[in-house]
Parts: C-alpha cells; structure tokens; sequence
C-alpha cells in the first residue's frame, strides 16, 4: 500500500450561508486546491460526499464540482452515509489512493439545508434512523439520543450540569474559530435553561442544523513531496458498523461502530489512545462526546464524565477533545462534518490553527458516525 | 392467532415484505414475532433475514408476548412531521421479558420524567400511522 498524506484543506465558514450548495461546494474545493498549492489539472478522481442535496435541487454533485473545476472528463463518486458521509468518503478516497489507483484526489463535502427549516430538517433527518422503529414511532434525532442520555445518566450517575458543560467547553473552542456556526461562549446555566427538544436533552445540548462545505486533497508520499513541504500524513483507517437501531444493541450506552472503528485505526497506525494527542470526535448533541471518548479508548466507560469535570478535554488539557468547538459550536453541514474535522487535524499539525492550537500536537484522530453511530469512521493523522 | 387483516399502513407500501406485514399484524395483538434460528436458537425481530450471531438462513417462527420493562426513552416536544399532535408523547426502548430482545416505539401521555421511572413494566398495545404503540401497564 501507498503511503497516504493530506495535502491541501479548506473551509467556507459553517452556518446559515446564502450561496447554493454547488457555490459552497465549489468555494471549499478551490480553498483546498490553493492551500496544496496544486492546480485542478492535478486530481484524478472526486468524492463528493453529501445527504440532502435535494434540498437546493442539485444531487449528483461530483460531476458538476468537476465541470466547475475545469475537470469535466475526472470521475467522481457521490457518497451518502448520513451524518457520517465525510469520513466515509475520505476512506474511499484513501483507500483508492493508497491502493495505488491514483496519486492524487479531491474530497469535498457538502450541505445546505437551514433554508428549509427546523420541521424539514426534522422530519428529514430522522430518515436516517432505522425508520421503521424510530423515525416511523415519532423518533427524533435528539429523541434517539436523548435516549442514550436518560441511560448514561441512570447508569454512570451523570447530571444534566455534566452534559451542560461538554457544550459551554466546545463553545470556548468554537469561539476561537472564525469558522464556527455558533461563536459565542455559553455558561452550564444557558444550556440548563434553554428550551427541552427531547428530554433531557435541551437546544444547547443539541448540535445546530449548518449549511457548509470543507475539502481537502489526498495523494500518495510521492505526489507529497513534489509540491508541498507542509503536509500530513494519514497513519491509521478504521471503520465498523453497528445494529442500525438502537433497540438492537446490547448496551445503549455505547457505540458498538466505534469501538470497532477504532480498533482498526490504532492498529494500522500502531498506536494506542494513549499516544493521541487530540480529537475531533462526534459530538452531535453532548452525550455523544461522552460516550465518544470513552468507546475511543481515551476514558474508561463511565468515566469521560469525570475527564471533563476535571477539564482534561479543554484546550489546554492533556486530551483536548474537538479543539474546533465540534460539531456544536464549530456546527454540522453533515455531509461535510467529516472532512471538516480532517481540515481541523491538517490545520493544528500545520500550524495554521491560530489561537485554538494545542500544545505539542503531533498525533490527530477523527470520528464522525451515520444515525446512531450505525456507520462509522475513524482516522489518524501525524505531522510530518 | 386470530386472523388479522393486512396493515392500512404506509410501511405496507414501502416495505414488499411479507415479514414486515407479518410483523406489523402480530403487533396489532400486541405480540412481537421473532425468529428463531433453526441452527444456533438465536432470536432475532421478524425483519432480519439471516442470522446474526451464525449466519444461517432458516428460522422458525417465535410469537412472544408484548409485555417487558422500560430500558429508556426520551419525552419529544420538537416533533417530526405528522407527531404534531401528539406532543408531548415518550419514544422508548422496552426488553421483552423472558428474552433478551428490545423493542422500540410510540408511547402517548408522557409528559415528564416523573410519569415514567425507569424500568416501569409495560406492553405492546398495537400498531398504527404513529407506528409501534407501547403503553404502561
């Protein structure tokens, strides 16, 4: 296999945006080609990772992001795995790179939805469910995970308070990124106060619905070397699935995709959670970072809850988890989520963080799951 | 089993499986049809067709009483599209009892945390356009 590196990433800001997805889209890739420093011309394949595109009328992205690129005749893939499409896709792009098929490709994802309003994106999201058991019984995305909430709390003896500050901490992240849907610094009481979406979890537990596209180039250690000194390099791949509803899962309290996800990732990277510096994890609503890190390995189970109290996840931690404000300040365009925390991880080893960068960051994980956790992905990253 | 007449529902429609159908009916009495595999005696929801712990493809049917305790739910105030309604109405999660299987759905009447502890025993009551219908006992 090829060594894989990342090049090149960009961003549009994540929140409510006005341009239309193919723009946001197209505004990202460009920002990735610029910072790789590489001309179009370059990439040999597309994967466009998106949900919802039939929102703003246009699926099938990838060959109009090529034709838009100069690039019409470069083949593209549209990659769908809910909220998890991001990392799902930049697997299938590492894979194809470090299997030798090509030296060098584009990964942009996209989504923009806001403009249809909260009962759409409800309604809609929730199709990503086991539909039959929860979406078609009047579960809601905050209502599935509310419901992995009631039981950690009854199982661990958490708080609501403990849920509260996961947000209040990646919104002090988020407020250092210029990118971030949600800039602005919350206390444990906003949350605790803000209205109930599906008890116990309350609006400011919950992740925002976020128009936004993010894009980076992979290309195999050769491509590298010849047109970058600032890259990064991909050290580990895993990905795992999960019984798609959360009825069938043994225990509720944790995501059977991560773990195996991970697993695969520290083993082909020869790592261990210990030797990872910072994460960006799936943090779609607060209970979600808690379960995250510990089926990641970076706390034992029922103690992520404990880790935070002692402000071990902050910035200045000595495990920062979602240095970007995560997926609830940062916000989650989910068909971009993913390759936005790999732009994350490429920004902090290339020191293009700004004032959010973490101290001595060498080593970099992403997480990001579909649904409930139903599919996942996990990468590791090094500096080089 | 008294004869039941097929399922008015959307999932009819969308699903072509005789299982589903099967399922949807069985619901309506307010039992679960499982099925057990014939090799390895795992039980499993009607909906699956091979098995999961062994892989194999040949089940019987296993019709189990609807009855079991609450593992967790959540209570919706900000509903998807046709739950307007019923608002605010519980989602849970009920382990049947005498298995190990867990089952989802629709319970109406929830509107605090207080009305429903933990553990409360309930039971499947039947199946319509909010889908599985759960209630205390």
């Amino acid at each position: 296999m090829e060594k894989v590196c990342v090049i090149g990433a960009g961003s549009t800001k994540y929140g409510k945006l006005q341009d239309s997805i193919t723009d946001i889209a197209l505004q990202a890739s460009v920002d990735a080609l610029d910072s790789a420093g590489i001309e179009p011309k370059k990439i040999q394949a597309g994967y466009i990772s998106n949900v919802f595109g039939i929102a703003d009328k246009q699926v099938h992205l990838g060959p109009v992001i090529m034709s838009n690129l100069g690039i019409p005749e470069v083949p593209s893939l549209s990659i769908e795995s809910a909220c998890g499409s991001g990392s799902v896709s930049f697997r299938e792009a590492y894979a194809n790179v470090a299997a030798g098929f090509y030296d060098a490709v584009l990964a942009t994802g996209v989504e923009k939805v806001t403009h249809t309003g909260t009962e759409w994106t409800t309604t809609y999201f929730s199709y990503c469910s086991d539909f039959f058991y929860e979406g078609g019984a009047g579960a809601s995305f905050p209502g599935l995970f509310a419901s992995i909430a009631r039981a950690y709390l009854a199982e661990f003896k958490a708080t609501e308070e403990d849920l509260a500050m996961v947000a209040v901490k990646n919104h002090d992240n988020g407020f250092l990124n210029p990118k971030a849907h949600l800039r602005k610094k919350i206390t444990v009481d906003d949350v605790l106060k803000s209205a109930v979406v599906a008890s116990p979890l309350k609006l400011y537990d919950c992740c925002p619905f976020s128009d936004g596209a993010s894009a980076v180039i992979l290309c195999n250690e050769k491509f590298a070397k010849d047109h970058s000194t600032n890259y990064i390099e991909v050290i580990g791949s895993g990905r795992g699935g999960s019984p798609a509803a959360l009825q069938g899962r043994e225990h509720i309290t944790t995501i059977p995709s991560t773990k195996i996800a991970a697993h695969a990732a520290y083993k082909m990277a020869g790592v261990t959670p210990k030797d990872i510096d910072f994460a960006e994890v799936h943090d779609c609503f607060t209970i979600a970072e808690l379960v995250d890190t510990e089926d990641l390995g970076f706390f034992e189970k029922g103690e992520a809850v404990e880790a935070l109290r002692q402000g071990r996840t902050r910035l200045n931690g000595d495990i920062p988890i979602n240095p970007s404000g995560g997926l609830k300040s940062k916000g989650h365009p989910i068909g971009a989520t993913g390759i936005g925390q790999v732009v994350e991880v490429f920004d902090q080893l290339t020191g293009k963080a700004g004032e959010r960068t973490v101290k001595e960051g060498k080593i970099g994980l992403t997480h990001n799951f579909g649904a409930t956790g139903a599919s996942c992905a996990v990468h590791i990253f090094k500096s080089v | 089993m008294q004869p039941v007449q097929a399922a008015p529902s959307i999932y009819s429609k969308v699903y072509k499986l005789l299982a589903k159908e099967e399922f949807i009916n069985n619901a309506k009495l307010g039992k679960v049809l499982a099925r057990k595999c014939t090799k390895c005696g795992h039980l499993h929801l009607a909906t699956t067709y091979f098995c999961q712990n062994c892989g194999n493809k040949t089940f019987e049917n296993a019709i189990i009483e609807g009855m079991g305790a609450i593992v967790t739910y959540t209570i919706i105030t900000v509903p998807p599209e046709g739950y307007e309604k019923y608002v605010p109405y519980a989602w849970v999660v009920m382990k049947l009892d005498k298995t190990d299987l867990r089952i989802s759905g629709f319970m109406g009447g929830i509107k605090s945390p207080a009305d429903l502890p933990l553990g409360m025993k309930s039971k499947m009551t039947g199946y319509d356009e909010r889908g599985i219908i759960i209630e205390k006992l």
